[in-house]
């Protein structure tokens, strides 16, 4: 009783801690409103009832919805065949499944264009936005494969239950929160994604905004798509939460962690093997053929290769920096939701899901507008594109980092506690070295969205600093696409770091306990 | 367990600090007095050779912020009067006239207007045109004859265009285009032409977009400015291209002239090294920098471009000089009427 009450009230450091990253999350929300009231009632609501607006709608949730599908599908079959078959050469697919990762979907939806034309359309971008999302359902379905008890599927099994039906039964609810913060991943993605569709022709609220704010010199009419757009993400937020439920991962049993049994493949290994090299094909092999092809043909290389030492730099600092921000502020967000059950603190969590969906050309309008008028100093700082990305990123850290956390039992701070430690020292004995994994992958995986942050980065880098992706886009912009291909290639290169390491951390959170059993 | 984790925390740990030093340098970078703040948005090949050249000449560094003119023309317009621009180097007029219209730019020095003729300047010597270029139709010689043309851009809006014919109605160009047509044919003409082409029409989002799908056969025809057909071929080579251009002359809308411009800040911090820029711009040297690096023409008299433009005095093109274009924002709402933004 009296440790139930505990928990649910959150120190009042937490609370400030956390008040930060809500404080910040709001900006954008309030430059909306403000913004959008600009533009009067009537025309708001000619906007709201436009046939245009109907026509953005269907886009956006038939490429949102498809491409989530899509990818939660293929992501949760390879984690399969990949962690719970006797599939020959897993290592080495594990690694080719995850490598799309390091390839922005702006660089692989250019190299598909170039193919032909029927993959400028809506069907195309849905093919190719799976094939370079699906990677993020892999990794945490994946590593929830290797971490799940697997005493309940004997049990299932022993009581008569098929495979595949112990798989439906018992497997996949497990599976639930991997693939449901998984899945919220890619939806968000997809809601803001502007760099991919904008070269696929094919047009959501996300371009529909870039258009209208270049278009007319006065952001009124790009705040009421941007509000439309967020209200788009509120189930999506609220849902991801439905979705994980009050599911309690975290054991104190060691003991009952062992290696799980692969299931036979049988005849259905080569059809497997197959379907996985066409995948990898597709989704890596397109895309670097392509990137080797411009290095070889066109004739403008070499316009900007001064700049890529500089491009790498900005690269470099702009994520590495953008990544430790965003880690910190979400740090207290995650711990107050996991530790004290009140609505504030839900709420501080979820918001940051609403905002994620915005594309980064609302969130750096709203700073601007905001460090002009009162943080003049800010302006055109490193600091200002720090926080920008904190605000997009936020929810990314906030998944990786409660990933681990929910594998740590509340009753282990409590024991600290116990044995008479004060609050603080409890946490910082017990439980941040125990996000301490999280902490890894909350990194990689935000150095590697960040490297190839676009409209966000355009807009607020000071002036002079350019990143790899910046200038890929501006390359490709101009059809220099050989200038902007020895950026492009370096890109993938460097995102290869990240996503090696994210792909490690997210993998050995379940390995580890293997080896331990 | 705890020896792994405290490892990870150490390693994070050393991530956070060196991100932090690394990170030091750039935060609150201020501009220097010697240096010049371009915000740029005419393309980069073009840009990087003129401030190159210009650096060469007078010693002045420029600091060089990139973007589409639209996006850059709104982000000067949001930093007002804190803006650390000087000179806001656009590829179309519009944008320059956006800011001269709400009174952000100064006075250009009347001997560098008076380089480019009057046709090409703005009236109240706010901005100067820097390089011309001419609205063209890019035809794919395997897919369409180029008999087979329409006579007028109008043209392009009937039924027999359908999924033929490209164009970018989010691009600058296509903008002044409907204004262009506005003024020449008045508004039924224009809304009739938005709403067919809405019908017929392929949508890209920019104009290399849609010169890039004409080459690769992917429609046959896509409305364009001259120069996107010489970028493409500069990539894969002018002996290979599939596609031509078609001009359609007899001062029709489809063979309107628009300028590239440019324009200095009153805020800025630098006049004196805006107006040299400017200066140099329209200066024989810079002409030629200018025209060397992309298939525009000079507005000066006796640069020659070393592209094989059509020339220049048989564009024949429509009496609408790029100053009655204004900000072209009488194009957005006949377009929206038309169902196209």
């Amino acid at each position: 009783m009296d440790q139930a009450r505990a928990r649910r009230r959150a120190p009042l450091w937490l609370l400030l801690a956390a008040a930060i990253p809500v404080a910040l999350t709001i900006l954008p929300v309030i430059y909306v409103v403000l913004r959008g009231f600009e533009a009067g009632l009537a025309p708001a609501w000619e906007t709201l009832v436009r046939p245009r607006t109907a026509e953005l709608l269907g886009n956006t949730l038939a490429l949102a919805l498809a491409v989530t599908f899509a990818s939660t599908l293929i992501g949760l079959a390879c984690a399969w065949v990949i962690e719970r078959c006797d599939l020959p050469g897993r290592r080495w697919w594990r690694t080719l499944v995850c490598l799309p990762l390091a390839v922005p979907a702006f660089v692989s939806s250019y190299a598909w264009a170039s193919l032909g034309p029927s993959f400028q359309a809506l069907g195309g971008a849905i093919l190719i936005l799976t094939l370079s999302h699906f990677p993020l359902i892999y990794l945490p379905a994946a590593a929830a494969l290797r971490r799940m008890d697997t005493r309940l599927e004997d049990v299932a099994r022993s009581l008569g239950d098929t495979a595949p039906r112990a798989f439906f039964r018992v497997v996949l609810p497990q599976l639930r929160p991997a693939l449901g913060g998984g899945a919220l991943l890619v939806l968000a993605h997809m809601l803001a994604e502007f760099g991919a569709l904008s070269l696929l022709r094919v047009q959501t609220f996300t371009t529909a905004i870039f258009a209208e704010y270049e278009l007319q010199f006065n952001s009124a009419n790009a705040a009421l798509l941007s509000g439309m757009l967020m209200a788009l993400c509120l189930p999506v937020a609220f849902g991801e939460a439905k979705l994980r439920g009050v599911n309690r991962l975290s054991r104190t049993d060691r003991r009952s962690r062992r290696h799980p049994p692969l299931s036979r493949l049988g005849l259905w290994m080569w059809p497997v093997q197959i379907a996985l090299a066409v995948l990898s094909a597709a989704a890596l092999g397109v895309p670097l053929f392509m990137l080797a092809y411009w290095l070889s043909v066109g004739l403008s290389i070499g316009a900007g290769a001064g700049d890529v030492g500089a491009a790498m730099l900005g690269s470099l600092q702009l994520s590495i920096g953008g990544a430790v921000v965003t880690t910190l502020l979400a740090l207290p967000l995650v711990l107050l939701a996991m530790r004290h059950h009140s609505r504030i603190a839900r709420l501080a969590e979820r918001l940051p899901y609403v905002v994620h969906g915005l594309p980064g050309l609302v969130v750096a309008l709203a700073l601007i507008f905001v460090a002009i008028r009162w943080v003049p100093v800010l302006y055109q700082s490193t600091m200002l594109v720090l926080v920008a990305y904190a605000i997009l990123f936020l929810p990314l850290a906030q998944s990786a980092l409660r990933a681990t956390a929910e594998l740590v039992p509340p009753e282990l701070e409590q024991a600290a506690r116990t044995l008479g430690r004060g609050p603080v020292e409890a946490f910082m004995a017990v439980t941040l070295p125990a996000l301490a994994p999280g902490v890894g992958a909350a990194l990689a995986l935000i150095v590697l969205e960040l490297m190839r942050e676009l409209t966000a980065t355009l807009l607020l880098a000071p002036n002079g600093v350019t990143t790899l992706a910046t200038e890929v886009w501006s390359y490709t912009n101009d059809g220099s696409y050989a200038a902007a291909a020895p950026f492009a290639a370096l890109l993938v290169l460097v995102s290869g770091v990240p996503v090696y390491v994210f792909t490690m951390r997210t993998l050995k959170s379940g390995r580890r306990e293997i080896v331990e059993a | 367990m705890y020896r792994t984790s405290r490892r990870a925390l150490l390693r994070a740990g050393a991530a956070l600090g060196s991100a932090v030093l690394l990170g030091k340098p750039a935060l609150l970078r201020a501009a220097s007095a010697e240096e010049l703040t371009l915000y740029n948005g005419q393309h980069r090949q073009t840009t990087d050779a003129v401030v190159a050249a210009f650096t060469r000449k007078t010693g002045i560094d420029v600091l060089v912020r990139n973007g589409s003119s639209p996006q850059i023309a709104n982000q000067l317009l949001e930093e007002g009067a804190l803006s650390p621009a000087d000179v806001f180097y656009s590829e179309g007029s519009p944008p320059v006239a956006a800011l001269a219209k709400r009174g952000m730019l100064a006075a250009i020095a009347p001997d560098t207007l008076n380089q480019v003729p009057k046709d090409y300047v703005s009236p109240e010597g706010l901005w100067l045109g820097v390089s011309a270029r001419a609205r063209v139709v890019a035809f794919n010689r395997d897919l369409v004859k180029e008999a087979d043309l329409p006579a007028s851009l109008l043209g392009f809006a009937d039924p027999k265009w359908k999924d033929r014919i490209g164009y970018a109605p989010t691009s600058d160009a296509f903008q002044e285009q409907i204004v262009a047509i506005l003024r020449l044919r008045g508004r039924d003409a224009v809304l009739d032409w938005l709403k067919g082409m809405k019908q017929v029409g392929r949508v890209y989002n920019n104009n290399i977009g849609a010169m890039q799908a004409v080459e690769r056969a992917e429609i046959p025809a896509a409305l364009i400015n001259n120069y996107y057909w010489f970028t493409v071929a500069r990539e894969v080579g002018a002996a290979k291209m599939r596609s031509s251009l078609h001009y359609i002359r007899h001062q029709d809308p489809g063979a309107l002239i628009t300028v590239s411009a440019a324009g200095m800040l009153k805020t800025g911090r630098n006049p004196e090294a805006a107006q040299a820029f400017l200066a140099f711009l329209v200066s024989a040297e810079g002409q030629q920098v200018v025209v060397d690096s992309m298939a525009e023409y000079p507005l000066r008299a006796g640069i020659k471009s070393p592209f094989a433009l059509e020339p220049w005095d048989k564009l024949d093109p429509p009496p609408i000089k790029p100053a009655a274009l204004g900000d072209a924002s009488e194009a957005i709402p006949l377009a929206r009427e038309a169902g196209l933004a």
